[in-house]
């Protein structure tokens, strides 16, 4: 689209309005970024996008509809929406229908448009080579992994009058290291500016998980103390967090429909806090998708639920206010940091009489969402340990157990954050380690 | 004419240095309804329209798409990926080669049975309320159903894939799905849970085959049975027949996805992991006779259909385990090129902003002779499973694991008591090896498969009878 720009944008709202809808909301989202695909320590693919997203969110008598567009221009979607106001009265009434909110003013936080991020974008090829050069610092076969740089820019417009642009740059990447002969651990990387030594110690650390666990053996399954890393607890906070949605309780997707805030639901040692206003993250927002003032919020707070995600329409239907994660539907996390703890991993390996050290996992999957039922494959690096001590590198094995079991038996939270973001984790995150007491461990039985 | 900006497109890469070029105009136009108990939460419409440009420069690849459709900004993006891949030529080992092929030059449409308009918005969004009366008033006897939700979606695929080697093919595949997700509750016995997913390749006519109403009702009736009544399953091992539904996502992951040549290359490391499968290891063995596991775009009506894939290459079935024997991988060109063979059609994009990189279509196993009764026959005690909700397969593909939702045990050949949670926790090899007997009867079911950097979701069936195992020793979840 060339004619995007805050006044063409409210002038489409207007003219919406006009055509007899109640509320109109526009959310036109620029991307323009380069992602640098490597396998086998090459290059498999360069990417590149730019992309101009229109999401339109339209009401009439409290029917609700929710459009995605990648138009060539405002005029290219009129007549998407002309068809609309033909269906208009001929669906049902929406029980979360609410009036989009009466704009307030936004304060926003410091803009992070990192210029080296976007001369990047015709450099990628040396960063790639230089983190590629990083990760066989160490003595290991090949890396797999990618690399992108990019631009966003959002603009929303409401029919209450909300008018507002948020721009950022964002980095990510992730590296799978493998050393021979069955060694691998992977790490990854995600900010909103370009700091070169943050992907070169991904690549050390993928390496150093790689060469460490060479020659795995397997181990009974069963009951274990788990350290978790902040790779692998961020994926389970996404699924956590997720569930924190209000859209997700009203629906039966969350182990959360049991609970109320105010209710006990993980270990004392455990706060979490959705944070939009953190732009060391790539998801930080001034604005939400209704133009309402974003604010960083406490999920769980010393075990207790504080908060679901709400917006209006969810926050109406559940007798509270808006906690400013729209999503017209659904409401999100922006970006989840976890309060750090005072031990170091070590620390931690030295409480452990009988356990295990997990570096990543994938593949999540639940039996039942409302029991929070889920199993998930540890993958790359896995370390036995034995009396405060790593004893050995083992294979072949998967968490199966409750969410709500995870949260309760957290032990001991580590003092350093990472920023976690990659394949199986979307939502920008800073986690740490943490150690989790009584684990049910299981493995294949044939 | 698009496509004679598509063949601009080609024109401005070959001049710019491109060795291979390749462009699709690919749009995605869906719309549906998201209902809870009955009731629209919203109407959705969603657009998806544009062109991807993939070329081949000094051996590198690369990837720009817009969905500004002028030669202008065509010429801007054609440039850049141009450029760029050129300037990653440097870092590459080997350099990419595609295969020779046998590229078409076709066109295509899927005629529904019944087109989407042969049903009143307003019918459409009255099986939302029946969905919902239905299921929650006379399905359960001593449980709740607190929740539902429903989702349905009609969606056209429209493309025109050419390219610098000759490949025009131009089709537009309608589709329709069909979520749903029912939660019962009983104070005593805690909270079942079942997601469905239907798909398919056509129009309206699937709503009848579907049968969606009296599914839900169904799957209400047994979630009760299992909450109420559900026991644990035998703790030594036993005969297991795993149900089709099981068997239909255990050859998707245990022999589909190890048997994506790009995975065995190491392409997708990263991301959905690598494979258990090496190179070298066609011809070995990886179960027994029984193990034939089919993947065919061509099934009229499958959700993963088509006729020529996104490099323009026809499509054919592919065996990929035959009798036991690893047979065949699947194949792009760029795969094909390195193992010298011809490509098997495997290369699909999920819209014109991603690359095609190698997919299943219709994964199965190839039905046996069994009844259900006959597989019954002679089991003293053992297990069916099912159904299941909870899987994962780890990124080799090689440890799997299925949590049963509805499963029974099975006492002197009758099923008897439901069986709460029961785990098949398995390598592929163990599965492939430890089948005695296939059912007759080969059902599909429809699903969206994950991969690729971004992640692309693609429709695909997967398909299979019902499996007897030998001698299993189940686990159970908590």
């Amino acid at each position: 689209m060339s004619d995007v720009n805050l006044d063409n944008i409210s002038r489409f709202v207007n003219e919406l309005i006009k055509k007899g809808f109640d509320d109109v909301a526009a959310k036109v989202e620029v991307v323009d970024s380069v992602m640098t695909k490597i396998a086998n320590s090459s290059v498999s693919i360069v990417q590149n996008w730019k992309r101009t997203i229109v999401d339109l969110y339209l009401a009439k008598n409290r029917r609700i509809f929710v459009l995605h567009f990648e138009p060539k221009s405002f005029k290219d979607l009129q007549k998407h929406v002309d068809s609309v106001i033909s269906l208009a009265d001929r669906v049902t009434e929406s029980p979360i229908y609410a009036p989009l909110p009466e704009p307030s003013k936004v304060r926003y936080v410091e803009e992070v448009i990192d210029k080296r991020v976007i001369e990047a974008a015709n450099n990628m090829n040396s960063i790639a080579e230089r983190v590629i050069e990083a990760a066989h610092r160490e003595n290991i076969e090949s890396v797999a992994g990618m690399m992108q740089v990019g631009y966003n820019e959002i603009i929303l417009s409401s029919s209450k009058g909300a008018l507002l642009e948020e721009k950022k740059t964002f980095v990510q990447g992730y590296l799978r290291a493998f050393a021979q002969p069955d060694g691998s651990g992977q790490w990854c990387y995600t900010s909103t500016t370009l700091d070169l030594s943050g992907l070169e110690s991904m690549a050390f650390t993928a390496s150093r998980y790689a060469v460490d666990s060479r020659n795995r053996s397997e181990i009974e399954p069963g009951v274990y103390d788990v350290i978790l890393s902040p790779m692998v607890f961020a994926n389970l906070l996404e699924y956590i967090t997720s569930m924190a949605s209000a859209m997700s309780v009203i629906m039966g997707w969350s182990m959360f429909m049991k609970n109320r805030p105010g209710d006990v639901v993980a270990s004392q040692l455990l706060t979490l806090q959705d944070e939009p206003r953190n732009t060391e993250l790539p998801n930080f927002r001034s604005f939400d998708d209704e133009g309402v003032e974003t604010c960083n919020k406490l999920v769980i707070e010393g075990g207790v639920l504080r908060t679901l995600l709400h917006n209006t329409k969810t926050a109406k239907y559940m007798n509270t206010t808006t906690t400013a994660n729209a999503g017209w539907i659904n409401p999100v996390p922006w970006n989840i940091v976890v309060r750090p703890g005072s031990a170091t991993l070590d620390e931690m390996v030295s409480e452990v009489r009988r356990g295990l050290f997990i570096t990543n996992n994938w593949y999540t999957r639940l039996q039942n969402y409302v029991e929070g039922m889920f199993s998930t494959v540890a993958r790359d690096a896995i370390f036995y340990i034995e009396n405060g001590k790593i004893v050995k590198p083992v294979t072949k094995i998967r968490i199966a157990d409750k969410l709500g079991n995870i949260l309760k038996n957290v032990a001991i939270v580590g003092r350093e954050l990472y920023n976690i973001q990659w394949w199986e984790v979307g939502i920008p995150m800073k986690t740490p380690y943490i150690l989790v007491k009584s684990i049910n461990i299981s493995k294949h039985t044939i | 004419m698009l496509e004679d900006l598509l063949l601009y497109a080609l024109n401005v890469a070959s001049e710019l240095g491109a060795g291979y070029a390749e462009a699709r105009y690919h749009k995605v136009d869906s719309m549906g309804f998201m209902s809870r108990n009955g009731v629209l939460i919203s109407a959705f419409s969603e657009v998806s329209e544009g062109i991807g440009i993939r070329v081949l420069v000094e051996g590198s690849l690369g990837f720009a798409s817009t969905n500004i459709i002028d030669k202008e900004n065509i010429r801007k993006v054609v440039e850049i990926a141009v450029s760029r891949a050129r300037a990653h030529a440097k870092l590459l080992k080997k350099s990419i080669e595609f295969s020779e092929a046998r590229l078409g030059r076709a066109r295509y449409i899927v005629v529904p049975v019944k087109d989407f308009a042969n049903l009143s918005l307003e019918d459409k969004v009255s099986i939302h309320r029946e969905f919902w009366e239905r299921v929650s008033k006379g399905s359960v006897r001593e449980a709740k159903i607190p929740v539902t939700t429903l989702s349905y979606n009609e969606w056209t695929e429209e493309k025109i894939v050419m390219n610098t080697d000759g490949a025009f093919i131009s089709s537009i595949v309608p589709r329709l799905s069909i979520h749903y997700n029912i939660v019962v509750h009983h104070p005593q016995r805690g909270y079942a849970q079942r997601f469905e997913s239907f798909g398919a390749t056509g129009g309206l006519e699937w709503l009848e085959r579907w049968r969606l109403i009296e599914s839900g009702e169904e799957e209400a009736k047994t979630l009760e049975k299992v909450l109420l009544e559900g026991v644990e399953p035998p703790r030594d091992p036993v005969p297991v027949i795993v149900g089709s539904e099981i068997v239909a996502l255990m050859v998707h992951e245990s022999c589909g996805h190890p048997s994506e040549a790009d995975r065995i290359l190491g392409r997708e490391a990263a991301q959905a992991g690598k494979s258990f499968i090496k190179p070298n290891m066609l011809g070995q063995r990886i179960g027994n006779e029984y193990a034939t596991v089919i993947d065919d775009p061509t099934i009229p009506g499958s959700y993963g259909f088509y006729l020529y894939d996104d490099e323009g290459v026809a499509a054919r079935a592919r065996y990929l385990y035959k009798e036991g024997i690893i047979n065949e991988f699947l194949h792009n060109r760029a795969t094909a090129g390195i193992f010298g063979v011809e490509s098997n059609a495997a290369a699909r994009a999920m819209d014109y902003a991603s690359e095609p990189i190698i997919r299943m279509a219709n994964t199965y196993l190839k039905p046996g002779n069994y009844s259900f009764e006959e597989l019954l026959e002679g089991i003293k005690l053992g297990v069916y499973m099912k159904s299941y909700m909870e899987w994962n397969i780890d990124d080799e593909r090689w440890s799997q694991r299925y949590v049963g939702l509805e499963s029974y045990l099975i006492e002197n050949g009758e099923l008897t008591k439901p069986i709460r949670n029961p785990v098949l926790e398995i390598t592929t090899k163990a599965f492939y090896s430890n089948i005695d007997a296939v059912g007759k009867e080969l059902r599909f079911y429809a699903g969206t498969c994950g991969k690729g950097e971004p992640s692309q979701g693609v429709p695909v069936w997967f398909g299979g009878p019902d499996v007897r195992l030998k001698s299993i020793r189940l686990g159970i979840a908590l």
